[in-house]
């Protein structure tokens, strides 16, 4: 039996949540950064799944700019979580909750 | 057979996933991202996609994650603490959210069972490196370049945020060929004082900063 179209989007789906979910429920400032490229991996797989079945390289050349703004989004966000830890010793978003130094 | 495949990576990426959010440890956090991306990235393979999934592991698995540990590592963040739930409403309301998104994305999962796609089949060449380098530098050569432009950007947002110490003064005077050493730079130890330094050589810097400088580099054996 060959795996169809529609088991490839239900586990995107099922990434998508577990990530949308982790970024709700995490506190630690990095634990959220994780699952919001676990959102953008399940939104990846989606693309090659698509795009593949269809065939159209049109998707995957979509997956590749998205891992670029990946890691443009990687190396601004730490930038700013470490510029966070540094005024206030700690990671935790609940207290990073006014936008002032 | 492929079906077994995509079921083995499938949980394997799950699992992780589960992992990554139940976690308490950043660092286990990642670990366990690493092994979505790696699932992930099988996964690829398995859809006929051998480009997008070397690229998979060598960004993601790679390059973002050693960041993340690095900065993981860099900052001794410890294990997050049970703490009261000050925003318990929250978890049911993630719970919520969540089981929409689910009921939104099973109509969408209906609705491509009925169209009936064929999977890929073994003679495709889209997936592969020749054809994913025609279309990127051919039809989306513009989002390629509006791509690079945002790696600048990222450069130098990364460069400005991590940027530890003084700015120049305002009044700081630049003219063309002069060097301009910001005063901390000049003298390390000395007070806090924000007026820059200038120097029109190479040489007055260095004599400035206090280090040893020779124009000419075979005078140096």
């Amino acid at each position: 039996m060959e795996p169809q179209l529609s088991w490839y989007l239900a586990l995107s789906a099922v990434l998508f949540t577990i990530g949308a979910a982790g970024v709700i429920i995490k506190r630690n400032a990095i634990a959220m950064f994780m699952c919001i490229e676990l959102m953008l991996n399940a939104v990846n797989l989606t693309f090659v799944a698509f795009s593949s079945f269809f065939q159209d390289v049109s998707g995957q050349l979509f997956v590749f700019i998205v891992m670029t703004v990946a890691a443009a989004e990687a190396a601004v966000g730490l930038g700013i979580i470490i510029a966070i830890f540094r005024n206030r010793e700690s990671l935790d978003v609940d207290e990073a909750s006014i936008l002032k130094m | 057979m492929s079906a077994i495949l995509f079921i083995l990576f499938a949980g394997l990426a799950i699992g992780c996933a589960v992992a990554v959010v139940a976690q308490r440890n950043p660092l286990y956090s990642a670990i366990s991202l690493i092994g979505v991306f790696v699932a992930l990235a099988a996964i690829y393979v398995t859809l006929a996609a051998p480009f997008i999934a070397a690229v998979q592991v060598i960004v993601y698995a790679g390059a973002i994650m050693v960041l993340v540990i690095f900065v993981i590592m860099l900052l001794n963040v410890e294990q997050e603490e049970r703490r009261r739930k000050r925003l318990g409403f929250l978890v049911p309301v993630a719970i919520g959210m969540a089981a929409i998104l689910i009921a939104e994305t099973a109509f969408i999962i209906y609705s491509v069972q009925v169209s009936g796609a064929k999977p890929p089949g073994p003679t495709s060449d889209v997936g592969l490196t020749h054809s994913i380098g025609v279309n990127l530098f051919t039809t989306y050569l513009l989002p390629f370049e509006v791509t690079s432009i945002l790696l600048l950007m990222a450069i130098v947002g990364a460069m400005s945020l991590a940027r530890q110490g003084k700015l120049l003064s305002a009044t700081a005077r630049v003219v063309p060929g002069a060097q301009v050493l910001a005063m901390d730079i000049a003298r390390p130890h000395g007070e806090e004082d924000l007026t820059a330094v200038e120097a029109d050589t190479t040489a007055e810097s260095a004599h400035l900063m206090g280090v040893e400088f020779q124009s000419d580099p075979e005078e140096r054996e």
